[in-house]
C-alpha cells in the first residue's frame, strides 16, 4: 500500500456566474502530489490554473456538486472557521501572481505577518522570538536582509516576490502553492526566483506551481496540464 | 499582535486618518454648538419667565382687584405657596432728561407698581439690578478699568431694592437697562454710559392715565421720579420697555388707592356732595405668586384658584365690604407660561424648528462619518483579502478596523468638543465681530496673500508643474474672494436682540450633550469602519482580492 498523497483533489468543479450565465472553469479536475514533490500545473491563460490553486489553498469555495480536497489524507474542503484559518495559516503557504503585500507594513513585518496571525490563532503570546529569527533567516537567504525596514512600494517586482515567498514560508508550511511566481518578472529575475525555489525544493519543500510557460514548468519534477477544466498527465 | 499593529499603521502612515479626524471633529463641534446654544436658549426662557413674574399670576386688569391684602393672606395659608405680592401693570410715558435743550425725548413704557419687599420674595428681582458696586477686590479686578460700576457707592443697590432715594427717602424709579438710549453694551456684556449720561443720577417725568370704573379715560397724572437704579432681565422686550415704581405711587397716580365710595344714585347732601356708601379699597391689577420648592406651577395654580374662590365668597358674604371682588370666573389665574404665551409662542415655534434642523444636522453628521469610514475601509478590502488568505480570523480582521474607528472617533470627538467649546465660549464676541465692518488689515492681508499665491501659480505654470499651479491658483482665487468679501462686508447682526427675545446668545457648553455627542461620534465611527470591514471579511479572500 502506497503512502497517502500530501495534497489531493478529486473531481473539483468551479463555475463562475456572470449574471445568469454560468461559466464553468473547472469541470472535474483531479490533482495529487506526493510529499517532497515539485509539480508544475501548466495551462494557457484563462484555463483555470489560479482557480485550481485557490481551491487547493481553501481561498475559494468550489461548486456544491464538486469533489473535495485532502491534505495528508484528511478531507479539508469542508473545514470552517478556525480550522480553515489554521489550514491557510500553517499547512500551506500561498504565493500570488501579484505579490499582494500590505503597503503599510515593512518588508520584515509583511514576512512575519503569518506568524503574528498564528499567535492569535493558536498560542496567544507564543514564541515571537523564534518566528522573528526564522523570518529574518528566510529574508537573509533571499538576499533581502538590507531591505528589512523598507515598504513594498520601494521594492522591485523581483524583490517583492521574494518577500511574498518568505511570507508564504514563515510558518514552515508543508506545501508551497505558487501562482505564476515569475509571471510578472523578466527572464533573468524570474530565473533567480526559480533558482531560489529550486533550492527550497532541494531542502525538501513540496511545491505546487502554476505557470503558462513550458520552460518554467520544465524546472519541476513533474508537469500536469490543465485543459478544458480538467487535468491530464 | 497584528490587529493592533495594523490599526496603528493605518492610523499613522497616511493623511486620510487626519482628514477623518477633522471631519468627525467638525461634525461634533457643529452638534455641540447648535445644541448648547439651543438648550441655553431654552433654559434662559424657562428661568427668565419665572424670575420675572413668579409661578402663577392672578390677573384682573384695568379696574383692579379690591381687598387684595386679604387675598394674599388667603394665599399665604396655602402649603404650595411661598410668597405672593400685589402688582400694578399699566402703560405710561417717560420723559427723559436728554437731549440737552427743551425738546426732551419721550418713550412709552410698561409701568409696574410693586411692593419692593414682597416683589423680591416672589421674583428675586434684586438679582437683575445692574448697578451694583463690586462685592470684593476680586470682583473689582475682573471689571474693565473704565467700567462705571467700579466707582459706585454701595447704597445704589439698596436704593434699587427699596425704590427709595437714599437720604431724601423720595420714591424712586428703576428702569430696564435699554429703556434709555444712554447705556451702551460692550462685548463682555457690561455697559458704558454714553457721554456721561448716568441714569441713576437723573430724574425722569412719568405720566400715567387713570381709567375710571366705567372704562373712560380720566385726566393724566404726572410725577417726577429720581432714577435710583436700572435692571437687566436678559429679555430684551422687557429691558427695553419696563419701569418699576413703588406700588402706592402707582395706585395714587392711577386713582386706584383707597378712597371713599359715594352713592351716586342717592340725592345729594345739603352741601352738594354725594352721600358716602363706605370705604373704597385700594386695588391692584395682579397678584404674583411663587411656588414652594418642588411645587409645579400647575399645582400651585389649582390651589390658588381654590383660594381665590374662598376669598371671593367670604368677601361677598361680608356686609362691611360695599365693594365686592370680581367673581372667580372673570379673573384669570394662570401659570407664568400660560400668561406669557404671546411672548413664548413664537419662541416655541423657533424651538421646534431648531429641533427639526438639529435632527437633520445630527443625521447628516452621522451619515458623513459613516460614509468616510466606509470609503476608507472599502479601499482596504484588498488588505482584508490578503489577511484572510494567510489565515487571519474574521474577528481579528474586524478588530483592526474597530480600533481604527475607535481611535479616530474618540480623537475627533475630543477635538470637536474642544472646538465647540472655543466657539461657544466666544460666541458673543464672534457675533459682535461679524456685526461690524471688517478691519482694514484683514482684507489687505487677504489681497496680499492672494497676489502671492497667484505669483506662485505662475511660477508653477512656468516650470510646467500642473499640481502646484492648480493648488496655488485655487488658493489665490480663494484669498482674493475672501478679501473682496471682507472689503464688501458690512456689519450684520444675526442675533438681533430686538427680534430674538434675549439680548445675548447663551454661551455655556451643554456638557451632557457634548458627552453624548462624543459617544455618538465613537459609535458611528466604529460602525462606519466595522460594517464594511465585516462585509469584506465575510467573503472569500479571493473575491476580496479581486476588488481592484
Ligand atoms: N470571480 C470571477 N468571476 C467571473 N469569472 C472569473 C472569476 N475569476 C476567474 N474567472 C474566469 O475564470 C477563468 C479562469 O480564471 P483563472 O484566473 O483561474 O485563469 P488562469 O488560468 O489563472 O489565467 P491566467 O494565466 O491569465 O492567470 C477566466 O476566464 C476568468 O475570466
Ligand atoms: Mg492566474
Amino acid at each position: 500500500m502506497s503512502e497517502a498523497p500530501l495534497l489531493e483533489a478529486r473531481d473539483l468543479r468551479k463555475t463562475y456566474h456572470l449574471g445568469k450565465v454560468g461559466v464553468p472553469v473547472l469541470r472535474g479536475a483531479d490533482f495529487r502530489m506526493k510529499r517532497g514533490e515539485w509539480v508544475a500545473i501548466l495551462g494557457s491563460s484563462g484555463s483555470g490554473k489560479s482557480t485550481l490553486l485557490h481551491l487547493l489553498g481553501l481561498l475559494d469555495e468550489p461548486d456544491a456538486d464538486s469533489g473535495g480536497v485532502w491534505f495528508e489524507g484528511a478531507p479539508v474542503a469542508g473545514l470552517r472557521g478556525a480550522a480553515r484559518n489554521r489550514y491557510r495559516n500553517l499547512s500551506v503557504g500561498f504565493v500570488f501572481q501579484f505579490y499582494h503585500l500590505l503597503p503599510e507594513l515593512t518588508v520584515l513585518e509583511n514576512a512575519m505577518l503569518p506568524c503574528s496571525v498564528a499567535r492569535g490563532l493558536v498560542a496567544p503570546g507564543g514564541a515571537d522570538e523564534v518566528a522573528h529569527r526564522r523570518t529574518r533567516e528566510l529574508l537573509d537567504a533571499f538576499g533581502m536582509s538590507h531591505r528589512l525596514a523598507h515598504r513594498p512600494r520601494e521594492l522591485s517586482g523581483g524583490e517583492r516576490q521574494r518577500v511574498a515567498i518568505a511570507r508564504a514560508l514563515a510558518n514552515e508550511p508543508r506545501v508551497l502553492l505558487a501562482d505564476e511566481p515569475t509571471g510578472n518578472l523578466d527572464a533573468k529575475t524570474g530565473g533567480e526566483i526559480l533558482d531560489m525555489i529550486a533550492k527550497l525544493h532541494g531542502k525538501g519543500l513540496s511545491i505546487a506551481m502554476v505557470t503558462h510557460d513550458p520552460a518554467v514548468a520544465a524546472r519541476a519534477d513533474r508537469v500536469v496540464r490543465l485543459t478544458d477544466g480538467r487535468v491530464d498527465g | 499582535m497584528y490587529p493592533a499593529q495594523l490599526a496603528n499603521r493605518y492610523l499613522t502612515s497616511r493623511i486620510i486618518p487626519l482628514i477623518a479626524v477633522g471631519a468627525v471633529a467638525l461634525c461634533v463641534a457643529l452638534v455641540v454648538i447648535v445644541v448648547s446654544v439651543m438648550s441655553g436658549f431654552l433654559n434662559m426662557l424657562k428661568s427668565s419667565g419665572r424670575t420675572l413674574m413668579g409661578d402663577v399670576v392672578i390677573n384682573y386688569p384695568v379696574r383692579g382687584l379690591p381687598w387684595y391684602d386679604e387675598l394674599i393672606a388667603e394665599i399665604g395659608k396655602l402649603p404650595e405657596a411661598e410668597a405672593a405680592t400685589p402688582l400694578i401693570d399699566t402703560y405710561g410715558l417717560v420723559r427723559m432728561p436728554y437731549p440737552p435743550g427743551a425738546d426732551k425725548e419721550v418713550v412709552t413704557a410698561n409701568v409696574w407698581g410693586i411692593e419692593p419687599r414682597g416683589f423680591e420674595r416672589v421674583t428675586d428681582f434684586s438679582r437683575s439690578l445692574y448697578w451694583k458696586p463690586p462685592k470684593d477686590e476680586a470682583a473689582a479686578a475682573s471689571m474693565a478699568p473704565d467700567d462705571p460700576r467700579r466707582v459706585l457707592a454701595p447704597q445704589i443697590e439698596a436704593d434699587g431694592r427699596s425704590l427709595r432715594q437714599f437720604g431724601t427717602d423720595i420714591p424712586g424709579l428703576v428702569m430696564g437697562i435699554h429703556v434709555s438710549i444712554v447705556n451702551e453694551r460692550m462685548r463682555d456684556g457690561s455697559y458704558r454710559t454714553r457721554s456721561g449720561w448716568f441714569m441713576p443720577d437723573q430724574r425722569v417725568t412719568l405720566t400715567l392715565v387713570p381709567i375710571s370704573g366705567k372704562g373712560t379715560v380720566a385726566e393724566p397724572t404726572e410725577r417726577i421720579f429720581p432714577v435710583v437704579n436700572e435692571f437687566r432681565s436678559g429679555v430684551y422686550q422687557i429691558d427695553k420697555n419696563r419701569v418699576l415704581i413703588p406700588l402706592e405711587e402707582a395706585q395714587r397716580m392711577l386713582r386706584l388707592d383707597e378712597g371713599l365710595q359715594y352713592d351716586l344714585d342717592a340725592p345729594p347732601n345739603a352741601d352738594g356732595s354725594q352721600p358716602v356708601l363706605g370705604k373704597s379699597p385700594a386695588r391692584v391689577h395682579r397678584v404674583l405668586v411663587r411656588a414652594k420648592p418642588g411645587v409645579t406651577p400647575a399645582t400651585l395654580r389649582d390651589a390658588v384658584q381654590d383660594a381665590y374662590a374662598r376669598f371671593a365668597m367670604a368677601a361677598a358674604a361680608d356686609p362691611a365690604k360695599v365693594v365686592k371682588p370680581p367673581r372667580p370666573e372673570v379673573v384669570s389665574i394662570l401659570t407664568w407660561e400660560q400668561h406669557l404665551r404671546d411672548l413664548i409662542g413664537p419662541v416655541e415655534k423657533e424651538r421646534e424648528m431648531m429641533r427639526i434642523l438639529f435632527s437633520i444636522v445630527y443625521l447628516v453628521c452621522a451619515g458623513l462619518v459613516l460614509s468616510i469610514f466606509w470609503a476608507i475601509v472599502q479601499e482596504k478590502s484588498r488588505d482584508i483579502g490578503i489577511l484572510r488568505s494567510i489565515g487571519a480570523s474574521r474577528p481579528g480582521v474586524l478588530w483592526i478596523f474597530l480600533q481604527y474607528g475607535l481611535v479616530i472617533g474618540a480623537t475627533g470627538g475630543v477635538v470637536g468638543i474642544g472646538l465647540g467649546w472655543l466657539v461657544i465660549d466666544n460666541i458673543n464676541a464672534i457675533h459682535e465681530t461679524i456685526g461690524e465692518d471688517a478691519p482694514r488689515w484683514t482684507w489687505i492681508l487677504a489681497f496680499v496673500l492672494s497676489v502671492g499665491a497667484l505669483v506662485m501659480s505662475l511660477r508653477g505654470a512656468h516650470r510646467g508643474a500642473l499640481l502646484p499651479t492648480l493648488l496655488w491658483l485655487v488658493g489665490g482665487v480663494t484669498m482674493g474672494l475672501a478679501g473682496a468679501g471682507l472689503l464688501a462686508h458690512r456689519g450684520t447682526l444675526i442675533w438681533d436682540p430686538a427680534v430674538y427675545y434675549f439680548s445675548t446668545i447663551p454661551n455655556k457648553v451643554d456638557w451632557f450633550t457634548a458627552a453624548l455627542t462624543w459617544v455618538g461620534a465613537v459609535v458611528f465611527s466604529v460602525l462606519g469602519a466595522s460594517v464594511p470591514a465585516a462585509k469584506a471579511a465575510d467573503i472569500d479572500p479571493v473575491r476580496a482580492l479581486r476588488y481592484e
